[in-house]
């Protein structure tokens, strides 16, 4: 398994990339959670997924489809947020190539505190 | 036979009965302020300025950056006093005339006050931790040795801010013992917040944590017990070993530190969380005191007894390990990964606050060094309130020979202006300045200070500035 830190906010670096796959850390109404930011229908921008009103769903810009954020916060890639920083336990190999880059955020996956 | 059920009424207090639960439990003779800077053998006295409380709300979180603020201050010093009373401390020279203090303190009373208002002390100083940190995910406990594997492959070696701060300070003598008092919380009753963890019954980690401790507690052999090594660090540098001796020249984040572990180990619902923090620091020490040994050794031309640093150096690796082997992984896998979450957030909670500490600990070696500038900053600063550029809220006091201002902090920048008399300014340990009529100090945000007054009369002004740059342009 690979541990690696990124940046928790939108911004410089707060996006990993692995074997091609994007990685980002959203702050949601629901909850925080890493997101693997390739929708599995396409391969939409899940980074910039707007949540379906009213539910905990995420839903890709490209062709609607929905991703649960329960099973992302209960069951998603395991990580811990310290303060502006996240590492998280990706399921590749440790010492797999990987490279830190800008990944823009939706409003919803950037949430920035108050009550929940 | 029927009966009505009652409703279980959680444990709280209102806002203004925690003012006065407060206020009660810190209005005990033992707790009023001192004459004099330190206690000599007297591990019942911790000055606690019952008389400001009533000024301060305890009710809410206090965010991180307001964490090294006065109420963090009086938070603390309260949690301090309220955690040491499962403590036994016994004075050095006997009971003779502390009979009184040993029995306030640990009266059924007093315990009983401080319980009651343990609960909102520790939300108020430790509630930030929940924005701090975030666990999130699925966690296995191959997910978990993933984490602590690769914080075991992290160098360690580089010096922290404080020991940048103390080879760099104008006079690294002071500034090093400056550091061993901050330590005395924590070094002088080692290992006190871990037994809690070894009460009960919970299998064989427990006899495994026992270890730990026994390797602390020197085997019995009290010349080997961690803290009588400690006490052999401080002797050799001039310093008192008395439990809180130097209560007054605790920062805010060294009682946090030493809080911390109290506060995971006094609420078993936080048992797991102990554990992760136990790893960070185990792992983090032999690095830390390597490095300490190496500094003390330097700084003191090697008249410092080191001794304390070098057996962590060897047993705190062995510690790590035997955390993780012995003691995390038989617990994930006897209680379930549900555990896991909990140990992660105490890993890294303990980074937080000791990030803190390293930070406060620099800040304040700078606020040491820097007592002459700030004291000429008081001119300019004065000019600005006094030709009305600023507005500013003004205390005015008149104070006695002797009257000692406990130490304290503020919450933004502050300009001591005296009018008449002389004030001897004290921002640390052996660090003071010396004001006469018509001069006075810059006081920094949250940087640890008091005063003795030594005319006969001392006329001064506070001036609640904020921001002192603010007044020079």
């Amino acid at each position: 398994m690979l541990v690696v830190s990124f940046a928790a906010r939108p911004g410089k670096d707060n996006c990993v990339m692995v074997d091609d796959l994007p990685y980002v850390y959203a702050r949601t109404e629901c909850g925080e959670f890493v997101l693997p930011a390739r929708c599995p229908h396409r391969g939409g921008p899940l980074h910039l997924a707007s949540f379906e009103p009213g539910r905990t769903r995420l839903v890709c810009p490209w062709h609607e489809r929905a991703t649960s954020v329960t099973r992302l916060l209960r069951a998603g890639i395991p990580a811990v947020r310290r303060g502006d920083t996240v590492t998280a336990v990706l399921p590749v190999a440790d010492g797999a190539p990987h490279r830190l880059e800008h990944r823009p955020m939706s409003e919803g996956l950037s949430w920035e505190g108050g009550s929940r | 036979m029927s009966h009505t059920a009652v409703p279980y009424r959680p444990f709280e207090l209102s806002p203004a009965e925690l003012r006065d639960a407060v206020q009660r439990y810190a209005y005990h003779p033992i707790y009023l302020d001192s004459e004099e800077w330190v206690n000599e053998d007297n591990p019942y006295r911790r000055q606690l300025r019952p008389q400001v409380l009533k000024h301060l709300d305890f009710s809410r979180v206090l965010p991180k950056d307001e964490i090294l603020n006065y109420h963090s201050l009086a938070a603390q010093r309260l949690l301090t006093a309220i955690y040491e009373a499962d403590l036994m401390f016994l004075p050095r020279a006997g009971l003779a005339d502390k009979w009184d203090d040993f029995r306030g303190f640990y009266s059924p009373s007093n315990r009983a006050l401080g319980e009651r208002i343990r609960p909102a002390l520790e939300r108020h100083a430790f509630g930030f931790l929940d924005a701090e940190v975030e666990v999130s995910g699925k966690w296995t406990r191959n997910d978990l040795v993933a984490l602590m594997s690769q914080h075991q492959r992290q160098d360690f070696s580089e010096p922290s801010k404080s020991e940048i701060a103390i080879v760099k300070s104008a006079d690294p003598v002071r500034a090093a013992r400056m550091w061993l008092v901050q330590f005395a919380p924590d070094f002088l009753s080692e290992a006190s917040p871990m037994i809690r963890n070894v009460l009960g019954n919970y299998g064989g980690a427990q006899s495994e944590w026992f270890k730990i401790i026994i390797d602390e507690y020197g085997y019995g052999v009290h010349a080997t017990k961690h803290s009588r090594l400690f006490e052999e660090t401080l002797r050799s540098v001039g310093l008192d070993t008395a439990i809180h001796h130097y209560w007054q020249f605790y920062l805010t984040s060294s009682l946090m530190v030493n809080n911390y572990f109290h506060y995971l180990g006094k609420n078993h619902e936080l048992f797991f969380r102990y554990l992760g923090a136990l790893y960070y620091t185990e792992t983090t020490l032999v690095a830390f005191c390597r490095r300490a040994a190496e500094l003390l050794t330097r700084v003191f031309d090697g008249a410092a007894d080191v001794r304390y640093f070098t057996e962590h150096v060897h047993i705190d690796q062995h510690h790590g390990r035997m955390a993780l082997e012995k003691l995390i992984l038989p617990i994930i896998d006897r209680y379930g990964p549900v555990v896991i979450p909990e140990i992660v957030r105490g890993f890294e909670e303990f980074k937080v606050i000791a990030d803190i500490a390293d930070g406060d600990f620099a800040e304040q070696i700078d606020w040491m060094d820097s007592g002459a500038d700030y004291k000429r900053l008081h001119d300019p600063v004065w000019a600005a309130v006094e030709q009305g550029r600023i507005t500013v809220p003004i205390d005015h006091l008149v104070e006695p020979r002797g009257e000692l201002s406990n130490t304290h902090c503020h919450d933004g920048d502050e300009l001591c202006h005296i009018v008449s008399g002389t004030m001897r300014f004290v921002n640390g340990l052996d660090a003071y300045q010396i004001l006469e009529a018509g001069q006075g100090t810059v006081i920094r945000k949250n940087r640890l200070h008091g005063a003795i007054i030594e005319s006969e009369e001392c006329v001064y002004q506070i001036h609640s500035v904020k921001d002192y740059r603010q007044c020079l342009s």
